[in-house]
């Protein structure tokens, strides 16, 4: 099963290195505006093809790239119901403090659980090779969180349901 | 190669673009604002002598002509200024020119004789400017068919009248610019013989955005560069155009350093060149020694500091190269336009690096 996940990282990695060569772009329908072409959509010339690379069909990671910017969205595996409710509760904690993650985007991609979007100017104020250094182990970390927030759940759940049960042996 | 000279021009910011004066003391930047600085190298750096502050958004580009001492700047505000040092007042005054475009205006450059320059805008055309005496300003001829979107980047021909241009429409054409008035008589034998302003006389393809353009300096062909990694030479309208796949990331800057070499540079932060070994083109590998890496005592010690503290597995955030980010112009220093020795670049890391062509034993290729 994890033998898949070198080979899936070092993909996403490569695309993202070649998706982040991005520059700044002047609006070419809206005079003096500047905005993200992936998000304007506003040109089909300056748009690059997006790619999707999938691990198997429950973890994927779609690559949409740009001249200017770049959105990454990242389908988190979720195996059980307990799990949807924990990945839900926390990119939802996550998306809510967009503004201080600087690349996160409020909403997810529609069938995504979770969307960055990069822009030029981020890519002028910060390492490129860092950022994807930063999307690849949140990619690995957050499948780790879900699993640790699952045991700690049920754990919790255990030793409540055993104080209570024990009032009545 | 050893970069001979490197200046942290600005710190966290980038530099969009630069350009020397004549005698190369004095430089002219734009750093990823409204501003055009020139700097003037005092003892060993540079310091800002006067600030250029007429534009309202971000200033794409600036070029200095050599010869008659001005410099032209566009922005994204549709403007370009065309400023003259004035002595009397120790200062640079702008003249407005007249480009009639409705979007940004990407990139600019004089022509060789100086009486006309060219800019490259999104309004899917490029305004041919020239002098007009009567009125004291500048006006605009527009290049506008068969363009169909943002022109990324203009160059022109050694002869003063034909201009390429590279666009995100994934082609790189030739045009004329002849201008009645201005220019005399306008053929060429590799590109066409009759030439009136707005001939097509080459259109090349490319697999992606064609980021840079450029003549040869005997002016039989172009090279261009675009996203798909490639670097392509085109030596006239019917030829076939001769195509080097490259495995680095894009180039967006480009000039020839004689008729049989081209240094490239992009988003790999280090440049390369492309040599004619008479037969066929070819990449060269990258033409950068590194950052020498200090090694200090206790490294190991600080190493596992990190990892205890801050959970950092390495803490390179370096590139082994001498920018740290993506290199956004190239430009010819020193030597003549077939024979360059010295060449200068900026980046989005906010450094000028010169490098030396000679000193990375290129003596082999034919200057």
């Amino acid at each position: 099963m994890s033998n898949t996940l070198r080979p899936y990282l070092a993909a996403v990695r490569s695309t993202l290195t070649a998706a982040m060569c991005l520059e700044n772009f002047g609006s070419q329908i809206v005079e003096r505006h500047n905005k993200p072409e992936v998000e304007a959509r506003s040109s089909k010339e300056v748009l690059l093809t997006p790619v999707i690379i999938s691990r198997n069909e429950n973890e994927q990671v779609l690559i949409e790239g740009s001249i200017n910017s770049l959105r990454i969205s990242i389908r988190i595996k979720q195996s059980d119901d307990i799990e949807r409710i924990l990945c839900h509760k926390f990119t939802r904690f996550l998306m809510m403090r967009a503004e201080n993650f600087v690349i996160l985007r409020r909403k997810p991609v529609p069938g995504y659980d979770i969307s960055f979007l990069v822009t030029n100017f981020h890519t002028e104020q910060m390492y490129k090779h860092k950022l994807v250094d930063f999307i690849v182990v949140f990619m690995e970390e957050v499948d780790k969180e879900i699993s640790e927030m699952k045991l700690s759940l049920n754990a919790r759940a255990r030793i409540v349901a055993e104080t209570y049960l024990l009032q009545f042996s | 190669m050893a970069a001979v000279e490197s200046h942290q021009i600005l710190i966290g910011t980038p530099i969009t673009s630069h350009s020397f004066n004549r005698d190369r003391t004095e430089l002219a930047i734009s750093p990823n604002s409204n501003e055009v600085n020139i700097m003037q190298k005092q003892g060993s750096s540079w310091n800002v002598i006067h600030t250029l502050a007429d534009h309202d958004k971000l200033v794409t580009c600036v070029d200095w002509a050599p010869n008659t001492n001005r410099i032209v700047t566009c922005a994204q505000d549709r403007n370009a200024y065309v400023w003259t040092w004035a002595p009397e007042t120790q200062s640079w005054t702008p003249t407005l020119v007249l480009l009639r475009i409705n979007r940004a205006a990407t990139h600019v450059r004089w022509s060789p004789k100086e009486d006309k320059f060219a800019v490259a805008s999104g309004a899917r055309l490029i305004s041919v400017c020239y002098f007009e005496q009567e009125n004291d300003w500048w006006v605009s001829k527009h290049l506008k068919k068969p363009i169909r979107s943002t022109v990324l980047s203009v160059d022109w021909h050694p002869e003063n009248i034909l201009l390429a241009a590279g666009s995100s429409d994934m082609k790189a054409r030739v045009f004329s610019g002849f201008i009645k008035g201005i220019d005399a008589k306008a053929s060429s034998e590799v590109w066409g013989q009759k030439l009136p302003f707005g001939t097509v006389c080459g259109e090349f393809p490319a697999g992606g955005w064609v980021h840079s353009v450029a003549f040869s300096p005997s002016g039989n062909a172009i090279a261009y560069c675009a996203h798909d990694s490639t670097v392509t030479i085109a030596t006239g309208p019917t030829q076939p155009i001769y195509v080097i796949q490259t495995n680095t990331l894009p180039f967006v800057s480009l000039f020839w350093a004689s008729e049989f070499a081209i240094v490239v540079a992009g988003h790999d932060c280090a440049p390369y060149m492309v040599l004619n070994n008479g037969s066929q083109w070819q990449l060269t590998p990258k033409i950068d020694n590194g950052k020498k890496k200090e090694v200090s005592g206790n490294s190991a010690f600080n190493k596992f500091k990190q990892m205890d503290t801050r959970a950092q597995q390495n803490t390179d955030v370096e590139l082994n190269s001498t920018h740290q980010n993506t290199i956004t112009c190239v430009r010819p220093f020193v030597g003549t336009p077939d024979r360059v020795t010295h060449f200068s670049s900026t980046g989005v890391d906010g450094q000028l690096v010169i490098w030396d062509l000679l000193s990375a034993g290129i003596a082999n290729l034919r200057l």
